[in-house]
């Protein structure tokens, strides 16, 4: 038998480069040595991101002069030069989350599919000027914190359910993962690390580093925060604390709502479906019953919920998570959301027109800036009044209020992102985006929207096989000359 | 409604973990109902605690780990601590007498691999030094209370791990100098 020599594919690629060429990319990586000082197992791997973009580039036909001017090691900065330092107390919000380990998911659909190499790369580069992102969560004697952890952050090929629980017990491990699949890149993350926003601006600009590197001619983007800009304060800032506590302090607590009757599955989440809409026809709709979008599918949410509820009697309850930041506007990526619950009869979940004017009046009420202090205001007291109370006595107590209060007091929810902003450049790569809640406890189906390039994304994370909600949901939307197109995951119990 | 399929299949190796998890968990559960049960029909000594300790021990250890801070000192810290506390329970039901002289010196055994696991990796073990200063307070004050009201026959080994605490404390101290004080802070930080 031949003994061949086994080659890094690199190296022969190396040699087969004329001498200048070969001399650039020596002080190419000359350069990034400077740039680069992690352990030799993490600085192997960046290295070979570098190799592996190298060697896709040039498969493309790319000069190696271009390329290495698209993977400029001046985007590393110094992130991974230098030891880390920081370290970022939890914001108010996510001091509640650690203890029920909550989580979320954002993709972007391209139309193309995703080249792995460039997603790594794109992180690479992108992780830096979210230094919040870049940390390890552990445990402190009063609360936890976010340590940061320098280290190679990679990408992964999507190969199990989605929102899986994210491993954050050990040493550098990270509070978020960054997937691909076909066309899409997601980006999963623990509550603690960012609300629904944050996440968003994370995944717009990996988003954009990413089509950049495929060689996208990126424009002027306000929407997008520049990777080689320096972090500030303010990006990272625990905005809860800045807000002035003023009012009385109330809306953490309500009677228990009815749950959809649906047994509940094993696997959490077990089944994600998202309706694909034309986000005009969609405003059409909800225009036509004099209402917005969000107080719309509020709407059809109870009246679905009504099919999947076999109690006569008692209360369902939708909560809606409010941005605070439309109220105190500030650049932060860490939590600043707080949310209320629109409460009705199910006797009285009948009539549209009826529905719509009490959600809307309710939603007025109940998500104003007034009941959103009130709520902050509790938020804040509670936080004042456990900070000197050791961490192992406030977990189970945490994590038994929110497992028997927070989530019996909903049947289900409903997030609305808005309508994403992206720069025209990248717009015309985007075909459209979705936005998974991590399911609750009990709750059956946890739903979300958000609307960009003129599609809307409805998204039902399923706790249970029972298909009643959606199918209602389907029916009431086609009903009003919406056409849905379903996409999803199959049903991962069984 | 027609659902097309845009997700991976799952993997099924980690499900199967998952349900075997589960199944583990309900044997143990099971078994922590049965064998007091029999200890109470049967009589005797009570060996039942001894098993429920073990089970918890199991749970906690193997089955379901912490799901935060899970590293090598704090694994190996939660394991002493368990250990320690099974002795006692075998000394207080089954052979009385012996446990305030074993208990210090698994302490201060402790409190050796403990610094080893540190100092072998102070780097990336500083980040879990909460753990460690943990063992090192308990250890200190279990050894001042030994000393102030445990017999004769116990001394030397309560005086050594007494000594031992501070010393890894002091070496902690001066090997991380300033960055003791940032991981103190972090720790310890009420924010």
């Amino acid at each position: 038998m031949k003994i061949s020599t086994i080659i890094n594919p690199f190296d022969g690629y190396i040699s087969s480069l004329p001498g200048e060429e070969s001399a650039r990319l020596k002080e190419f990586f000359a350069d990034f040595e400077r740039h680069c000082d992690l352990p030799w197992r993490e600085k192997r791997k960046l290295k070979e991101d570098f190799e592996k973009a190298i060697m896709y580039y040039s498969s493309r036909g790319l000069s190696l002069e271009s390329s290495l001017e698209l993977l400029d090691t001046r985007n590393l900065g110094g992130f991974y030069a230098r030891p880390p330092v920081l370290w970022f107390p939890l914001d108010d919000a996510a001091k509640i989350y650690p203890l029920s380990m909550e989580r979320g998911r954002m993709s972007v659909y391209l139309k193309e599919p995703v080249v792995p190499e460039m997603l790594q790369m794109a992180l690479d580069f992108t992780i830096r000027r979210f230094p919040s992102f870049a940390t390890t969560l552990k445990k402190g004697f009063f609360w936890h914190y976010l340590d940061t952890t320098k280290r190679r952050f990679p990408v992964s090929r999507e190969s199990d359910i989605p929102c899986r629980p994210l491993k954050v017990s050990q040493s550098g491990s990270l509070a978020f993962r960054v997937l691909y699949w076909n066309n899409r890149i997601s980006l999963e993350f623990f509550h603690v690390l960012t609300d629904g926003t944050g996440g968003m601006t994370f995944l717009k600009v990996l988003t954009g580093e990413y089509l950049r590197l495929m060689g996208a001619v990126a424009g002027p983007s306000p929407e997008l925060w520049d990777i080689n800009a320096t972090p500030s304060p303010e990006e990272f800032e625990n905005a809860f604390v800045r807000v002035e506590q003023k009012g009385a302090a109330s809306g953490f607590m309500d009677k228990s709502a009815l749950q959809m009757n649906g047994r509940l599955a094993e696997q959490r989440p077990c089944c994600i479906l998202h309706f694909k809409m034309d986000a005009a026809r969609l405003y059409e709709a909800a225009k036509k019953h004099g209402a917005t979008v969000t107080v719309y599918l509020t709407a059809l949410m109870f009246l679905a919920g009504r099919a999947a509820i076999d109690e006569l009697q008692g209360e369902q309850s939708i909560q809606i998570p409010i941005n605070m930041r439309k109220f105190y506007p500030t650049k932060t990526v860490r939590n600043f959301s707080l949310y209320c619950g629109i409460r009705l009869p199910i006797e009285e979940t009948e009539d549209m027109g009826q529905l719509i004017g009490e959600i809307q009046r309710q939603l007025e009420q109940k998500g104003s800036r007034e009941a959103m202090d009130s709520m902050l205001t509790a938020t804040e007291r509670l936080v004042n009044v456990l900070k000197f109370v050791p961490l192992v006595v406030k977990q189970p107590a945490a994590r038994l209020i929110y497992g028997f209060l927070g989530d019996k007091i909903f049947t289900t929810t409903l997030s609305n992102m808005g309508v994403v902003q992206l720069p025209e450049w990248m717009a015309e790569h985007v075909d459209c985006m979705d936005f998974v809640l991590g399911t609750a406890i009990s709750n059956r189906a946890s739903c979300s929207l958000v609307t960009v390039n003129g599609r809307a994304m409805f998204t039902i994370a399923k706790l249970t096989a029972d298909p009643s909600f959606e199918e209602k949901l389907y029916e009431l939307l086609e009903a009003d000359g919406v056409n849905v197109k379903v996409e999803g995951s199959g049903f991962y119990e069984g | 409604m027609k659902v097309d399929i845009t997700y991976p299949p799952v993997e099924k190796r980690r499900q199967r973990k998952k349900k075997l998890i589960r199944a583990a968990g309900w044997l143990m559960l099971l078994a922590a109902v049965v064998c007091p049960v029999v200890n109470l029909a049967v009589g005797g000594k009570a060996w039942s605690l001894i098993v429920l300790m073990g089970l918890y021990m199991t749970w906690t250890l193997v089955l379901s780990p912490d799901l935060v801070e899970y590293n090598r000192i704090s694994q190996f810290i939660k394991l002493l601590l368990c250990s320690c506390i099974m002795l006692i329970i075998i000394e207080l039901v089954i052979v009385p007498g012996w446990a305030l002289f074993v208990v210090p010196i698994v302490g201060f055994c402790g409190l050796i691999v403990c610094a080893a696991l540190f100092f072998s990796d102070m780097v990336k073990q500083k980040q879990n030094m909460l753990p460690m200063l943990n063992l090192i307070f308990f250890s200190a004050l279990g050894s001042a209370a030994g000393l102030l009201w445990g017999g004769e026959a116990v001394r030397w080994p309560l005086a050594v791990m007494g000594i031992l605490s501070l010393a890894l404390l002091i070496a902690c101290i001066a090997a991380l100098g300033k960055d003791f004080l940032k991981e103190f802070q972090k720790r310890f930080h009420t924010k």
